[in-house]
């Protein structure tokens, strides 16, 4: 084996030996007086995974504090365990987080963990996200009666709604204000939040209720407004529902949630 | 291009935004870190544009991995691309290192071995960037903790002659040649002799820690006479030359790592005549490069 083919077997034990498995890249590395070849190699092997963890901590500064130290650290150990990082932009290695808590034992026995991790990575994705323009409601006005039915909604790419069994965002308000978080309690029925970036870049949350978050969700898959009467009929009558889901359309141009009107 | 001067330049880093925005301190120029505004958009690259349009910029990148065996990242290189459109940089730098194999990315700068096959390697790479790129680029040496038993020559010769055969331009790290020199037992002096001057572009200026018996490029501390002292070695040899003080951790007000920058443009204007360090009028435009 020579040229290239060497190259590319040195690289794989190198990284073999950093993500901790049997490698043989030891005997091609060369030791010093002070120093033997694993010493050197534990530089690398250590760099990474400091790496990573700061990383993680980055992203997650609320679920470390109500982990603490010790626990948050295992969460990064079996995180970076089965996570090798197969990304090239470090903002984006810890995005499996909820996933992991979701499924992995013993995180996924408390499931106010996996809840604060949807929380602080919806706000990084909102943090981050395109920027599109927002819809005003004079465009509103411009709509002929008759648009309505076919009317379609294209939100800033920010907007995600979070379902959250318990009270995590009142649980990650107090934390990420240093105060002492209140006890955890299962939310009564099954509670969804909205959250998105304004126009001044600063990011938003509020609760919905059953009728805006079914006719948030039709909208942002890109249903048509005769889809979204149709679903708010199960929480309003056929007199109630038009002027409901004006004032949703409305708020949500308020709350700068729209970046486009189709129809 | 010739080399055009920009004079004396810090890294951009968020700690510093509100300072940089309010304050428009007096910095010739600016390096950012390419990957933190490869974003959809938001604040990052809202401060990007705001700062942009006060100082010139030089885009430098920690993932385009171009010694890697895998194949070049095609994904990579557009959004770089787009982010250069953005940002019109004077010149665009990344490693002469490899960050991933088999799409495992380590998110480090790891060494490769100095010899021919990896000079091939690295050559062809670096020109297929650059091709794409519609520009040269920049390399810059690394801070290494091990060497490999099949390198053939030593660092600067390797590093020299990558950059004979692509066609690129050398980001010097001045410190990082002073790391590798300690942890490998080599002479700094020795290095710098060695490289092709009208090939180097720009100095990294940065601190580092003791670890035992290694020297570990941590980016952490100020920076310390003895690089300082080679600093000025490297004056001597290559003129003028664009410097920046990168700072990673442990970061400190602006206006301290702003006095740390007054150090370099103290010993270059002891080092340079007034008209070696006027700073070129090319430099001043976006683009330029």
């Amino acid at each position: 084996m020579g040229g290239l083919d060497q190259l590319r077997q040195l690289q794989q034990d190198f990284m073999h030996y950093v993500l901790g498995e049997q490698s043989e890249i030891v005997t091609q590395i060369e030791s010093t007086p002070v120093l033997s070849a694993k010493d050197r190699l534990d530089i690398y092997a250590t760099a990474y995974k400091l790496r990573l963890k700061e990383a993680i901590s980055t992203d997650y500064e609320v679920l470390h504090l109500y982990l603490g130290d010790e626990q948050f650290d295992n969460v990064m150990e079996d995180y970076i365990a089965h996570y090798p990082s197969r990304i090239t932009n470090l903002r984006y290695y810890s995005i499996n987080m909820t996933a992991l808590l979701k499924t992995r034992s013993p995180f996924n026995q408390h499931p106010v963990l996996a809840e604060l991790a949807t929380i602080e990575s919806s706000f990084a994705n909102s943090f981050d996200s395109h920027d599109r323009t927002v819809v005003a409601l004079d465009e509103l006005a411009a709509m002929a009666p008759e648009a309505w039915a076919t009317l379609r909604l294209a939100f800033q790419s920010s907007v995600q709604i979070l379902p959250l069994a318990f009270n995590s965002f009142e649980v990650w308000r107090a934390l990420s204000k240093a105060q002492t978080p209140p006890t955890l309690e299962a939310s009564s029925e099954s509670l969804n939040w909205v959250l998105w970036r304004r126009a001044d870049l600063i990011s938003h949350y509020r609760p919905l209720d059953g009728a805006e978050n079914a006719a948030l969700s039709l909208a942002l898959q890109g249903e048509s407004f005769a889809v979204i009467f149709e679903a708010l009929l199960d929480f309003y009558s056929e007199e109630e529902t038009p002027m409901k889901a004006v004032s949703y359309l409305q708020s949500w141009i308020n709350e700068e949630m729209l970046s486009g009107l189709s129809y | 291009m010739s080399r055009p001067f920009l004079g004396f330049g810090l890294g951009l880093r968020t700690d510093h935004y509100q300072h940089v925005i309010e304050h428009r301190p007096q910095v010739d120029w600016f390096e950012i870190i390419s990957e933190n505004y490869m974003v959809p958009g938001g604040k990052p690259l809202a401060n990007l544009d705001k700062i942009r349009a006060d100082y010139p910029m030089v885009m430098h990148g920690v993932s385009m991995s171009i010694g890697s065996t895998d194949p070049l990242n095609q994904g990579y290189l557009e959004k770089l691309k787009g982010l250069i459109e953005r940002v019109e940089p004077l010149w665009v730098s990344d490693h002469l290192c490899w960050t991933h194999v088999d799409q495992v990315n380590s998110h480090d700068l790891l060494p490769l071995p100095y010899d021919e096959a990896t000079i091939n390697h690295l050559a062809d790479r670096i020109s297929q960037v650059q091709d794409f790129l519609g520009r040269p680029i920049l390399i810059e040496n690394l801070s290494s903790y091990v060497s490999y038993t099949q390198s053939e020559m030593p660092e600067w010769a390797f590093v020299s002659e990558i950059v004979k055969r692509s066609g690129c331009y050398l980001l010097l790290d001045i410190n990082n040649i002073f790391v590798s020199a300690h942890n490998h037992h080599f002479k700094p002096e020795t290095y710098i002799d060695a490289i092709p001057s009208e090939r180097v572009m720009q100095f990294h200026l940065a601190g580092h820690s003791y670890n035992g018996d290694m020297i570990i490029d941590t980016h952490d501390h100020d920076v310390c006479d003895p690089v300082w002292a080679l600093y000025e070695y490297a004056l001597r040899r290559f003129g003028a030359v664009s410097t920046m003080i990168e700072r990673d951790d442990n970061i400190p007000p602006f206006t301290e790592l702003r006095a740390e920058l007054a150090i370099a443009e103290a010993i270059a204007a002891k080092t340079l005549t007034e008209q070696q360090l006027e700073i070129s009028g090319r430099a001043l435009l976006r683009g330029a490069a």
